[in-house]
């Protein structure tokens, strides 16, 4: 082995807890990027497979009822490769628990094998025609304990019905199996799906011969908007409840939506540890050059060339960048097939076929071998003015100045004679201070930004839940009823206050943008609802115009003034021309609002509600309206809280994770930063110890620095955490949730208690290198 | 035959905020095989004109002809293929790699020349045979300072420069390592050059070149030199 080479090992292991740092973060990152980007990889393609061969369809159209004719003829549609009608409910469910209402969504199923949105089935057999057998969705029978051979009892029209579960399936429609975009997160134990054969459906749900639910699958290659056109025109004169893409499909857009994320974070989280870790590199590299002057004058005076001498040190970087692309990208692979298989359990996802794409792991290496190699070059160009016979000098004192605090003598007087040395040593070692101060500003920032995420998510749900809409129910009817049964519910439950409401699906657009959403027709002086706009000035609902919330706005492109045209799906009322009265904030969901009476008169018929909302102490809500025959769904806002509250404990796993993460990086670059100083300064400290300073005070006065240096971090984090709250705002934010994260006072606190403890962390691990120094032969050493 | 020839060589350099003048006007021919001894008090200019006779260092003016050929001009490539095949140095405090063995340390030299000693050769000659593996903080200064010497001559230089080699070194060590000197002089055929404040070294001589404040004031050749083990200081 070239002795240059045999010199580096032993220098890599004499400064092992160095190379250990940069190393933990080139392996963190790096498995990063490989376990999330094969994660991605193999959750995309596994959705992707699923998807096909469970024919997941292009199209999903919700109507009144269309005859079983109608939906053959579709099919004569150029361009349609196959449509399948089925008949679909919202029921409840009824068990011992009745203080939570308990929500089936039932689909018939013809049990074809290439049924469009085909189930499979996990456990049990298949349904017999025309018996009262059931199969339920897999997240809801696990959530409930139910296995095949149980049964359950669910109310339609006001009639009970009990049903046998004979298969516990999986179906592409509800990978992520939640309610409605409003319900943002799944609770499995209270909603669920179940599929009946359509001779027991037909039995259970009426309708005739009639389909209220119709997929339609496309053939390839076809022009989608002209064939969604052509299709709503034939099924308008049924009347049309909704038309839904399949990227906007729930929870296919949540999965999407997922994937997306997934990606994002493996894109950007590794060049983040990358950046650290070149960051490190180039400080370790600069002041090992600069310790290293004499040997690198040897060196050169024995004959060795600049580009030798400069590949010595480079190839520091560069071992530390192949061993820690190594150990990170196959402890990403490691960590991709259980990430994967973790996604896939969490979504229910059949594996199909785990994928190691080995590209990722040259991809890695590549990464950090560049990234360490540039790194290299640059802490080590120090090599190139070093001149041997300067190099046998003793360097010059560095040019005596004073630091600026020294030019305010009623402060500078005041500090300790140990205090004025710290202050001279931050302000005269400008580059190493300014290396600590970015790493923990860095550290602070990302401290920030976790923190302020599980908040913002708290702050969602309060604001969404108690400021934006304030009802304590939400009730939706089956079928649109007159709005004396607003009146009526008065005799069923203990109201407090109650309006009524209309929701119906539109097409608004303006231009070539459009966008399917639900209005939402509310009382003038609705009590229920509190619009603000972007100031925080109230908006209110009035007639002659409409209210558009942030994200709809922004997908329309549209402003306050700007006209939209608003398109029905049902028949009578086709297209309306209306201004936009105001653009509001709404953390959760998208939707349009408009005076309700206005909304009836000009939409939809007068007089008509689709639901209610209302106030009521009643705790028995649920079960009063259980067999209440036109009551679709009971939503309690106290419900969708407590959901939330189990999801929160998720979210702290992954906060945890994104705090250590962070961690790391602030515990390397301080702990890294002190080993260099510690080392530059023996002479320093050794003659500290000669006037008779403690180890204990030396420590204390490289604390006392860091301390300093750790507050000026804190504070040049604020805006950093700021701007990555502010820019994850913007890039996480979809047409399900708007994430407004902005850090507060509380965050703020937070983010610097834990960066403050892993700077603590970071000193006390350097503790033992201040033990352990020798100052005595610190004094007589002259390097070689 | 004159292997070294210096023409009025000037040096001064920023020390700091002073400018130090080093080197005033310095001309001297040195033969092959010649062992010269520079002479002086520290400060007085004569490691910085060894570090220009090695290639180390350029001159603020003068010339400096290595068998005829101003190695003054050079650039940086050819000052480093000078030293790297022409030179050896043993420096005062040794320098040598802390992190290599004695003979890792030797064989550092070698691996950059084309035509380099044998390892064992050197070691042996230089009396390390016993300490080849032990690494610099296991040795002694004298040690240390013949792993020094055996680098520079492992690489086979036709010019060996040494600047004050007993200057950290015990009387003992350091007439062990002058008689050393001489017999890589005398048998191996070096020119040697050292420089040393240290006058008794210079009875050992073949010529002496005093100089003090940057300034040769004296160049004289010593007719009767004596062995190491003769001088006392």
């Amino acid at each position: 082995m070239a002795k240059l080479d045999l010199m580096l090992l032993r220098m890599i292991k004499n400064s092992k807890s160095q190379f250990l740092a940069v190393l933990i973060i080139i392996v963190v990152g790096i498995c990063v990027y490989t376990s999330m980007n094969m994660a991605s990889d193999n959750l995309g393609h596994t959705l992707d497979s699923y998807y096909e061969e469970n024919r997941f369809p292009d199209l999903f159209v919700q109507v009144m009822g269309v005859p079983v004719q109608e939906t053959e003829r579709l099919q004569g549609i150029a361009g349609v490769s196959d449509v399948s009608g089925t008949l679909t409910m919202d029921v409840p469910v009824l068990s011992a628990d009745t203080e939570r209402r308990k929500t089936l969504r039932l689909y018939t199923t013809k049990g074809d094998p290439r049924e469009l949105s085909g189930s499979i089935l996990l456990e049990g057999r298949p349904l017999s025609q025309g018996r009262k057998e059931i199969w339920l969705i897999s997240q809801y029978a696990k959530a409930n304990g139910i296995v095949p051979g149980d049964e359950i009892r669910i109310q339609v029209s006001g009639m009970d019905h009990t049903l046998t579960v004979v298969g516990v399936v999986a179906n592409p429609e509800f990978i992520y199996l939640i309610e409605n975009a409003q319900s943002i997160m799944p609770d499995e134990s209270n909603f669920g799906v179940g599929y009946l054969s359509e001779a027991t459906g037909r039995m259970i749900m009426g309708e005739g011969q009639n389909y209220n639910y119709i997929r339609i699958e496309y053939e390839p290659g076809v022009d989608e908007e002209i064939l969604t056109e052509a299709v709503e025109e034939q099924l308008k004169p049924y009347g049309i409840n909704s038309v839904t893409k399949r990227e906007n499909q729930l929870s296919n857009a949540i999965m999407q939506e997922e994937l997306n994320s997934l990606t994002m974070m493996s894109d950007s989280l590794p060049f983040l540890f990358l950046f650290t870790a070149g960051f490190i590199l180039v400080m370790i590299l600069s002041r090992m050059v600069k310790n290293d002057r004499l040997k690198v004058g040897v060196l050169k005076a024995i004959g060795y060339g600049n580009k030798p001498i400069l590949l010595h040190y480079t190839k520091y970087a560069i071992v530390v960048g192949i061993i820690g692309g190594l150990l990170g990208s196959s402890l990403g692979m490691a960590l991709a097939g259980a990430m994967t298989k973790l996604y896939l359990e969490f979504f229910n996802l059949p594996l199909l076929r785990l994928e190691f794409d080995i590209t990722y792991i040259f991809t890695a290496i590549l990464l950090t071998a560049l990234f360490c190699v540039v790194s290299g070059i640059i802490g080590a160009r120090g090599v190139l003015k070093i001149a041997p016979s300067d190099s046998m000098r003793e360097e010059p004192p560095k040019k005596g100045k004073r630091i600026l605090l020294e030019r305010a003598p009623f402060v500078w007087k005041r500090f300790s004679f140990s205090r004025k040395l710290v202050m001279k040593n931050i302000f005269r070692n400008k580059k190493r201070t300014i290396f600590v101060i970015t790493g923990v500003t860095l550290t602070y920032g990302m401290m920030m930004f976790t923190v302020t995420m599980p908040e913002v998510v708290d702050q969602l749900m309060n604001q969404h839940f108690t400021e934006f809409q304030r009802m304590d129910y939400n009730i939706g009817f089956y079928k649109p009823t007159d709005e004396s049964a607003v009146g009526d519910l008065y005799h069923l439950i203990d109201i407090d206050y109650a309006e009524g409401k209309v929701e119906f699906p539109f097409e608004l657009s303006r231009g070539h943008k459009k966008q399917s959403v639900n209005i939402l027709g509310l009382e003038k002086d609705t009590r229920f609802y509190s619009f603000k706009d972007a100031g925080d000035k109230p908006v209110y609902v009035r007639e002659g115009g409409i209210l558009l919330s942030e994200n709809l706005a922004k997908s329309l492109n549209v402003g306050t003034g700007d006209n939209i045209q608003i398109k029905s799906f049902l028949t009578e009322k086709t297209e309306l021309d209306l201004p936009v009265a105001g653009v509001i904030k709404q953390s959760l969901g998208m939707n349009a609002y408009m005076e309700i009476d206005e909304m009836r008169k000009r939409l939809l018929e007068e007089g008509m509600v689709t639901g209610v909302f209302l106030d009521s102490g009643d705790d028995a809500i649920s079960e009063k309206l259980l067999k209440a025959a036109n009551i679709a769904s009971v939503m309690s806002t106290q419900d969708m809280r407590d959901v939330y509250e189990e999801y929160m404990e998720l979210i702290i796993v992954s906060i945890g994770f994104m705090l250590f993460f962070s961690g790391i990086i602030g515990f390397c670059i301080v702990y890294i930063s002190t080993m260099i100083s510690i080392s530059e300064r023996e002479g320093e400290f050794s003659s500290l110890r000669v006037l008779g300073f403690t180890k204990m005070e030396i420590f204390r006065m490289i604390r006392r620095e860091n301390n300093m240096i750790t507050v000026i971090g804190i504070l040049a984090g604020i805006p950093v955490g700021w701007m990555f709250c502010k820019y994850s705002s913007e890039v996480f934010s979809t047409d399900i949730y708007s994430l407004d994260m902005m850090p507060t006072l509380g965050t703020a606190i937070w983010a610097g208690v834990f960066t403050v403890g892993f700077v603590v962390l970071a000193q006390l691990a350097t503790y033992r290198k201040i033990r352990k120094l020798d100052f005595l032969q610190a004094l007589k050493n002259r390097a070689g | 035959m004159t292997i070294l020839r210096i023409e009025n060589l000037c040096k001064s350099y920023q020390m700091g905020e002073v400018e130090v003048k080093a080197l005033t006007d310095a001309t001297f021919d040195i033969n092959k095989g010649e062992f010269v001894v520079v002479l002086g008090p520290s400060g007085s200019g004569k490691s910085t004109l060894l570090n220009i006779i090695g290639g180390m260092d350029s001159p603020s003016s003068g010339k400096v002809f290595f068998k005829g050929e101003e190695i003054t001009g050079f650039d940086e490539k050819r000052l480093t293929e000078f030293r790297r095949s022409r030179v050896g140095f043993v420096f005062q405090y040794y320098n040598v790699m802390a992190s290599l063995t004695a003979e890792e340390n030797v064989e550092l030299a070698m691996e950059i020349v084309e035509d380099p000693l044998s390892v064992d050769e050197v070691i042996q000659a230089v009396g390390l045979g016993e300490r080849r593996d032990h690494f610099p903080s296991q040795l002694s200064g004298g040690e240390q300072q013949r792993v020094s010497i055996a680098r520079a001559i492992a690489k086979n230089p036709e010019l060996l420069l040494c600047d004050e080699p007993t200057g950290a070194l015990d009387y003992d060590t350091g007439i062990a390592i002058m008689s050393l000197l001489r017999k890589l002089n005398r048998e191996m055929g070096k020119t040697l050059i050292v420089i040393t404040h240290n006058s008794d070294i210079a009875l050992m001589a073949d010529r002496v070149i005093r100089m003090r404040s940057g300034e040769i004031t004296e160049d004289t050749v010593n007719l009767n030199p004596v062995s190491a083990e003769e001088i006392k200081w």
